[in-house]
């Protein structure tokens, strides 16, 4: 019984709707237009007061956020070049390789970061020369997903 | 009604936009009859196409079109029930198209074989240049009223893509229709619907820092959801809307704690020296989940915030790596990602079992996020070193939704929206 026009067709929902076990609806779409919004990226990195000697890349385990006897060395020295350069600013950023869901790597290279920052402050540096923040998986330096990849992901970056 | 197994691969069907792929369905599909609605024949063919797509990926439909069937009825006069009782059909689908100015409306007709009778007329009325959204409408009238379950079609999907920028996009359930909400060339996490859908909260890094937003979807404004020096992030809105709950790290560590948006007072959850993060409220908003590293692996807590200093009781105890929890709608098991061997899946837990049972197999996947009506779970998953989308029904139905804006990830379902 489809009906040739609107007005019939109300009609029949009126007529319809008195009948039991019969399902009549009606709805109306709605827009679902979106705007498009742009983030302006603010420079967060300057490297302008920030001596080279004062870089360097520290690795870590699959989950752990613990210093190796390796990372220890390294640290070593760039914390003996902070304590003899004492108007040098430090930004450790923590990293985490993909495994694993993001916010909990983004807490787990905050954690990595922290590490640092605490070996630097047991070693004397001030900590308001250190600003501490993690990328979490989303900044990785090799893309492949393979051990060698992961294992140059999970870092914190001193700059 | 047969009891077959329906293992079918679509790809590419009429519609180049959308590429489908299911690769498992259900044992006992219904079996409908859709035949082509009258009016115009290209709006139809259209709308037809994507109502077949739509029912076909739930995976409990097995969808006859004009070819497939012994007569075509245009209206109910021609209907003869035998013609599709001798099929084995369970129910007819008829409809007609009527165009007013730009906009067209649909009324559709759904019969039961069995019973030989007219069980349901729906009027859809659309709105210019939103077939699409119409077609879905009707999808889901169809759904419900063959299964007796809230359909889906017209529910969005919100998540992020990677390719030059980053990009937060919105698109249809079905991965079509994609709009982009905020583009940055710093990265975006973590994307969080209010439950009446009309705003989002995500972490953008594009101050050089993690930072939770919320953004009105229709407007595009957008805000900070609490200004404050430290790191932010993993918001989720409380089932009421009036609290974000989030990941702060004040004190270096990362801990959980309730925002009040209207007075923005802040109330600590969490006080423990290992990671604390990722927390999602249960249905009703009496509790909520997060993943803690405080047993030396990340694993599923919950907390009940109707009482007061109450303990995290874990929830999760099976292999050293369960996190980004959420709750089943009905509140009756939670699903998460979980670490089997070296793989990480996705996986279901009710409350009622003491076992983790395992849904994808993969190496890679996470960010599961289930359907508003309880039934399909997306996720993330990576092929080949690309980030896609893909979706698991609870009776076991995969899919895939086509990548079209680079590698895509952290799907996030919308609630209701029709």
């Amino acid at each position: 019984m489809f009906l040739r026009n609107k007005i019939n067709f109300l009609i029949a929902v009126i007529f319809l709707s008195s009948c039991s076990s019969m399902n009549v609806t009606e709805e109306r779409v709605y827009s679902d237009d979106v705007k498009t919004v742009e983030a302006s990226s603010s420079d967060s990195i300057q490297y302008d007061n920030k001596a080279v000697f004062a870089s360097a890349t520290i690795y870590f385990e699959f989950d752990k956020s613990n210093l190796t006897s390796k990372s220890i060395q390294i640290l070593k020295s760039v914390a003996s070049a902070l304590n003899e350069n004492k108007s040098i600013q430090v930004t450790l950023a923590g990293h985490a390789d993909e495994r694993g869901t993001r916010e909990y790597n983004l807490a787990l290279g905050q954690r990595r970061a922290e590490t640092v920052s605490d070996y630097f402050i047991l070693n004397g540096i001030s900590k308001n020369r250190i600003s501490v923040k993690s990328y979490g998986e989303e900044r990785p330096l090799a893309i492949g997903q393979d051990d060698e990849s992961y294992s140059k992901n999970r870092r914190v970056e001193i700059n | 009604m047969n009891k077959k197994l329906l293992v079918l691969i679509f790809s590419n069907f009429l519609n180049a936009e959308l590429i489908l792929e299911i690769t498992q369905g259900t044992e006992d599909p219904y079996r409908v009859a859709l035949v082509q609605f009258e009016g115009n024949k290209n709006i139809s063919k259209n709308i037809n196409e994507i109502i077949r797509n739509n029912l076909t990926r739930s995976g409990e439909f097995k969808i006859f079109g004009n070819d497939d069937l012994i007569s075509n009825p245009s209206d109910e006069t021609e209907v003869i029930f035998n013609d599709f009782k001798i099929l084995d059909i369970d129910y007819l689908i008829l409809g007609k198209i009527i165009e007013e100015g730009a906009g067209i409306s649909v009324i559709y007709e759904i019969y039961d074989i069995n019973k030989s009778k007219k069980i349901r007329t729906s009027t859809v009325f659309g709105i210019p240049n939103k077939n699409r959204q119409l077609s879905h409408y009707i999808s889901d009238g169809i759904y419900e009223e063959i299964t007796g379950i809230k359909g889906i079609s017209s529910t969005k999907i919100l998540y992020v893509t990677e390719k030059d920028n980053f990009n937060l996009v919105i698109a249809d359930a079905d991965g079509s229709n994609e709009q982009i909400l905020l583009k940055s060339s710093d990265p975006i996490i973590s994307p969080s619907w209010s439950p009446d859908s009309k705003k989002v909260a995500y972490v953008s890094f594009e101050t050089g820092m993690a930072k939770v937003y919320i953004q009105n979807i229709a407007t595009g404004k957008r805000e900070l959801a609490i200004e404050n020096s430290s790191q932010i992030s993993s918001p989720s809105w409380s089932p009421d809307g009036k609290f974000l709950s989030l990941t702060m790290y004040q004190d270096g560590n990362a801990e959980i704690y309730i925002l009040n948006l209207k007075n923005k007072k802040l109330t600590r959850l969490t006080n423990h020296y290992s990671i604390d993060t990722e927390s999602s409220w249960s249905p009703k908003g009496s509790k909520i989940i997060f993943t803690s590293g405080r047993s030396g692996s990340p694993q599923i807590y919950e907390l009940n915030l109707k009482r007061s200093n109450s303990k995290p009781k874990r929830l999760t105890f099976d292999g050293n790596y369960n996190a980004k929890g959420s709750y089943l709608p009905d509140n009756d098991g939670i699903i998460f990602v979980h670490r089997e061997n070296s793989n990480f899946q996705i996986a279901i837990k009710y409350f009622d079992e003491n076992y983790v049972r395992p849904l994808t197999q993969a190496q890679l996947d996470e960010s599961p996020s289930i359907s508003p009506n309880g039934n399909v779970i997306v996720y993330a998953i990576k092929d080949d070193g690309m980030g896609l989308l893909a979706g698991i029904t609870l009776s076991g139905v995969k899919f895939r939704l086509p990548a079209k804006m680079g590698s895509v990830r952290e799907p996030a379902w919308s609630g209701f929206l029709r």
